[in-house]
């Protein structure tokens, strides 16, 4: 697990598009918090206003496995905001086994095995104080 | 949208330049002065505007009122186009609208910008929250993403990739448009030798924001005769759509906008793939283009490499591309990027192609990208066939 906080690295603002609050709450103790609609039993990511399948609001947050599998990955090598020092900088998306797709970085792993298909866990990217972001893990 | 009297009778494009220290009103002045000189209208006859929202002035929800003060023209109807690459294309569809409902007579279609000197624009939203943490700033962290998915899918040939970046330079060179940086010859051997930005996309695959501006002239074929105007198109075909597959979070990405409209645009307009004379599809990355020749049927799902690797795509060749250079070689002139591969379907239907101009070109087909999108390939796509 990544305990080393980064420096120059942004600490995300919770709640400054929807209410995000179960994200961040979760996200101190470790576990991964996704909106869920209540109406169709599925989850969606990134966090919305209304349910993507129903438009309804009738959403809540639940806890999700952090399981997944690797749908698309690459490596940013040019310098950017917020990135400095964390060049070359592995970024996938992944398919959580509860079927929803969320973006995150690559940690604690050999980055020569990251490829699609891989199989992933969740992992905490340490930001600030008590703040920590999703990443991932290769199992 | 076939057999309208509607036309395109007029076009301006300023040179793409780098950090100009200008501003979009500045170029949108150049380009307003341009086209009325180009046609010999009067400003007065101007009487509705779409304007591009862009990157240098968006902090300003009145830019398009700001505009029109600016440019002294009093329309009857205004449009403020947020599509980004699309804003160009999209406006003349809309301002065909506009003339069909009666609400102006002769419209002008200004995409203005200025990112390289001054950037004001802040996409807010989710992204410092699920987006700006991971690191993914920009485009480029996206279509590497998305390069890396066709390529797990389907063929992906570099060499193919490289064939684009080569043909659309030679296309540059031959433009006075074009971004003085980018008017020296480039070969498949500098493609591979170029930076790796975000794997396996390198710098040339991309787009360089840039300043500059473009305007189109949308009136009835009958007005354009009337004001004296010889040169016209007819825009025979378009459509758009925005966050494909948007309430499907597992969906494809490999599936764009493109392959949905595609097929609109064709029964619009009575054409098939194989009746283009020249494709000028929007160029923010080759992997775009690529994937556009199989979402339009060019040819088959997956077979983009072969396709690009067996036909000349050079403006003499079997299916000319982005005769211009394209906005990878001529540079992006930032949200008016979507109006610079319009401006070259217009200018060689006009004949005004100068060196490198299609011989005979019957019709063209322009497409249009907006804005990226969380961990998808595009927010929207618009196709737009325009012919003589």
């Amino acid at each position: 697990m990544s305990e080393t906080a980064k420096a120059g690295r942004p600490v995300p603002k919770p709640n400054t598009y929807v209410d995000t609050t179960p994200f961040w709450e979760g996200a101190k103790r470790k576990e991964l918090f996704l909106q869920y609609c209540k109406d169709t039993g599925r989850f969606q990511h990134y966090p919305r206003p209304v349910s993507i399948y129903t438009g309804s609001r009738n959403l809540e947050w639940r806890k999700v496995s952090g399981r997944g599998k690797i749908y698309a990955n690459t490596v940013i090598r040019i310098p950017g905001p917020g990135i400095d020092g964390r060049l070359p900088l592995p970024v996938v998306t992944v398919d959580l086994e509860e079927g929803a797709r969320i973006l995150g970085n690559i940690i604690d792993s050999n980055v020569e095995q990251i490829k699609i298909g891989a199989a992933v866990e969740v992992a905490w990217d340490h930001l600030a104080d008590d703040i920590y972001y999703p990443a991932f893990r290769l199992v | 949208m076939a057999k309208s009297d509607i036309v395109i009778a007029g076009y301006a494009e300023t040179p793409v330049l780098y950090r100009s220290g200008r501003s979009a009103y500045d170029f949108a002045g150049e380009a307003l002065a341009q086209l009325i000189k180009n046609t010999g209208i009067e400003k007065s006859v101007i009487d509705g505007m779409s304007v591009t929202v862009p990157l240098s002035e968006c902090a300003n929800p009145f830019f398009a009122v700001y505009m029109a003060e600016g440019l002294g023209i009093s329309p009857t109807w205004l449009n403020y186009g947020g599509i980004g690459g699309c804003s160009a294309t999209g406006g003349v569809s809309r301002a065909m609208s506009a003339i069909r409902d009666g609400h102006c007579e002769v419209a002008v279609v200004m995409s203005a910008d200025a990112p390289s000197t001054r950037w004001n624009a802040n996409y807010a939203a989710y992204r410092s929250e699920f987006q700006d943490p991971v690191g993914v700033q920009g485009p480029p962290a996206v279509f590497g993403l998305l390069m890396s998915r066709y390529a797990h899918q389907y063929k992906l040939k570099p060499e193919a990739l490289a064939k684009i970046a080569v043909t659309q330079r030679n296309h540059a060179l031959l433009n006075d448009n074009a971004l003085d940086k980018f008017r020296k010859p480039l070969t498949e051997e500098d493609y591979f030798n170029s930076r790796m930005v975000a794997d396996p996309l390198r710098v040339l695959d991309s787009v360089m924001f840039c300043d500059g501006a473009n305007a189109f002239l949308v009136m009835t074929r009958q007005k354009a005769e009337e004001l004296g105007i010889k040169k016209y198109v007819y825009p025979t075909a378009y459509a758009e759509l925005t966050n494909v597959n948007g309430a499907d979070p597992l969906a494809d990405i490999t599936e764009t906008g493109f392959s949905k409209i595609a097929p609109k645009v064709f029964a619009q307009s009575g054409l098939k793939p194989s009746d283009i004379s020249m494709f000028q599809p929007y160029d923010d990355f080759t992997i775009a283009i690529l994937m556009k020749f199989e979402d339009f049927g060019f040819c088959g799902r997956g077979e983009g490499s072969d396709f690009i690797l067996n036909t000349d795509l050079s403006f003499s060749g079997q299916l000319p591309l982005n005769t211009g250079g394209g906005q990878i070689s001529a540079g992006q002139p930032g949200l008016a990027s979507g109006g610079l591969n319009l401006a070259e379907a217009v200018r060689q239907l006009f004949g005004e192609g100068g060196k490198r101009q299609v011989k005979n070109p019957k019709n063209a087909l322009v497409t249009g990208i907006g804005v990226i999108p969380f961990a998808r390939n595009w927010g929207t796509s618009a196709a737009m066939i325009l012919e003589v």
